[in-house]
């Protein structure tokens, strides 16, 4: 059965259906949800919220947009309520010129190759993004990570698409320094 | 049709921007070029590009455990 068909069963209250359609999605949504929060347990919490809001609200869902743009939309609201309810100090990356300094730039060289064993990486990544606003968080991950257009980015976070660009270029260019710095020698 | 320079600094601004977008605009015409030229914006331009793929080579999956937890939680059954 198809996504649409299954959709169609789903709201017409076929359990097997809707069975499905959590299983399509639970990968992408917990994944997504970890990548914002970089942690397992508030990952599956927040993925268990989606989910709930979906059941809740899938009789809802006319099918303008696409399902995945949907999910993406109530995990990003989940996410960001969560962050506001306790108070963060970001680091500001307001300043570009502070963001993109051309001295810097040679310092790549030291920076490791990607392996999945490599937990040293992960953690360098872990904490770059972590230090990013969640603001600008989710616009990267959508955008850069989850591969989504600059303007289904846009619908999900309520974000016009120049708004869009330019988050995208601040949370970059700060995660390109943050690593390149960490690994500096 | 006048020849565009452009800076470094704006080519790192503008690759942040634009990776991953159309570049086919005179302004970016100039920019290929100027990126042709320069190693250090190339450099940049890659270490970027690289920023992007270790995030999405960082990838998770949800535990058979949590997966239970959430069809249990939603009052599902497994399909096979």
């Amino acid at each position: 059965m198809d996504e649409q068909s299954l959709i169609l069963e789903a709201q017409a209250g076929n359990s097997k259906a809707l069975a499905e359609l959590v299983k399509l999605y639970e990968k992408t949504i917990y994944s997504f949800a970890f990548k914002v929060c970089r942690n397992p347990e508030k990952a599956e919490n927040t993925m268990q919220e989606t989910f709930i809001s979906m059941v809740k609200s899938l009789k809802q869902f006319d099918g303008k947009s696409k399902l995945s743009t949907w999910l993406y939309r109530i995990t990003a609201n989940h996410c960001l309520m969560e962050y506001r309810k306790r108070k963060h100090n970001y680091v500001s990356i307001d300043d570009d010129d502070a963001l993109i300094s051309e001295d810097s730039v040679a310092d790549w060289a030291n920076v490791p190759s990607f392996t999945i064993e490599n937990s040293e990486l992960k953690s360098v990544l872990d904490n770059a993004i972590q230090k990013l606003s969640p603001e600008y968080r989710i616009v990267f991950l959508l955008r850069d990570v989850e591969g989504l257009s600059t303007e289904e980015t846009g619908k999900i976070t309520d974000l016009s698409v120049p708004a869009v660009k330019s988050r995208l270029h601040r949370a970059r260019a700060f995660l390109r320094k943050e690593i390149s710095q960490t690994f500096k020698k | 049709m006048k020849k565009q320079q452009v800076t470094c600094k704006e080519v790192m601004h503008h690759v942040c921007e634009s990776l991953g977008e159309d570049l086919n605009s005179p302004h970016c015409f100039a920019i290929k070029a100027h990126l042709e030229e320069c190693s250090g914006c190339r450099d940049y331009f890659k270490s970027v590009e690289d920023t992007i793929d270790f995030y999405r080579k960082y990838n998770v999956e949800p535990t058979k455990a949590s997966h239970l937890r959430l069809m249990n939680l939603l009052g599902l059954k497994d399909t096979e």
